[in-house]
């Protein structure tokens, strides 16, 4: 991606991450795949739980992170806005 | 001339257009609100625009043919005239309205792709004030109006062109493609000084680029789910 990440590109970043995990993530893994500090994830993961686009989730004594169904849709959006703006080339 | 006969299906025509430019319009900003970028805000401001104009112009049209319909039908002599002193009002200003709004609306989508300075923008508000006011049907000078919306619709439709140069993406093809029929049209309205038959010819030339326009939208909608599933 050109120049500086926005916050919408890196919450992309993040939940297209999960996505391509298969639903589910580890923490440190989404910190790598995302291309984030350990700070800036612990912002961004608060964020997004808050704002019911993914959860918490423990499974065989791992943390994991599972996108939801309004995760998935607010993906399928970003998606959209993305054709949009490539067509109108904005 | 036997054009009377479309009277009233312009409305229907217009009415299209607005529906497509309204769906636009609600899409960027609902977009400007997630992504809060410059572009979606002035792309959403000149399709609601050019949407409202397209609302005076069927509000024009509308009082048009209602009062021919009423000089058929009335027979006293009295109320016929209060009928015409009351429309033209709204006649004049709907005709105004539609102009004005019309040029702002390209202004903004032509100032999403050339960045303007303050003194630009003042000289261009000018001049579309100018081409607003001064271009009124009854003027020999009315086709001025359309030859800007031609230029204007031409350097966007070209920049268009070049975006899709560049990506080949089919959308962007398309767009160039709706905005450029548009943009016929337009040519089309300034004929309308030879023959009235070109007004007809430029109302449906312009249903076919609105038309496209929305296949191009419900496209680029479409495109975006699929990118989603791979």
């Amino acid at each position: 991606m050109d120049g500086k990440r926005t916050k919408i590109d890196i919450i992309e970043d993040m939940l297209s991450s999960i996505i391509n995990k298969g639903g589910h993530i580890k923490p440190t893994h989404l910190m790598y795949k995302s291309n984030m500090s350990h700070g800036q994830m612990k912002t961004y993961l608060e964020d997004l739980i808050n704002k019911d686009l993914v959860k918490k989730s423990k499974k065989d004594d791992y943390d994991y992170i599972l996108i939801t169904d309004k995760g998935y849709e607010f993906v399928q959006k970003l998606k959209q806005m993305r054709e949009f703006e490539k067509a109108f080339g904005l | 001339m036997a054009w009377e006969w479309f009277f009233g299906k312009d409305i229907f025509i217009d009415s299209i257009s607005l529906v497509v430019l309204l769906l636009i319009a609600f899409f960027a900003t609902k977009y400007y609100f997630v992504k809060k970028s410059r572009n979606y805000l002035f792309l959403a401001l000149s399709f609601y625009s050019i949407a409202l104009a397209f609302l005076c112009k069927i509000l024009i049209t509308f009082t048009i043919n209602y009062r021919i319909l009423h000089r058929e039908v009335i027979s006293s002599m009295q109320y016929t005239t209060t009928i015409v002193q009351s429309s033209e009002i709204l006649l004049i200003s709907g005709d105004l309205f539609y102009r004005l709004f019309t040029l702002i609306g390209l202004f903004l989508l032509y100032s999403i792709y050339e960045r303007q300075s303050k003194a630009n923008i003042i000289l261009m508000t000018y001049l579309l004030a100018l081409s607003a006011l001064f271009t009124k049907d009854q003027y020999p000078l009315y086709y001025l109006f359309y030859l800007t919306t031609f230029l204007f619709l031409g350097i966007i439709t070209h920049r268009y062109y070049q975006n899709y140069k560049e990506n080949r993406e089919t959308t962007t093809g398309m767009l160039a493609a709706s905005f450029c029929i548009i943009t016929l049209s337009q040519l089309l309205f300034v004929l309308k000084v030879i023959t009235k038959s070109f007004y007809f010819a430029g109302e449906i030339v312009q249903l076919i680029g609105y038309i496209s326009l929305l296949a191009t939208f419900i496209m680029v909608l479409k495109h975006g789910r699929k990118k989603n599933k791979n």
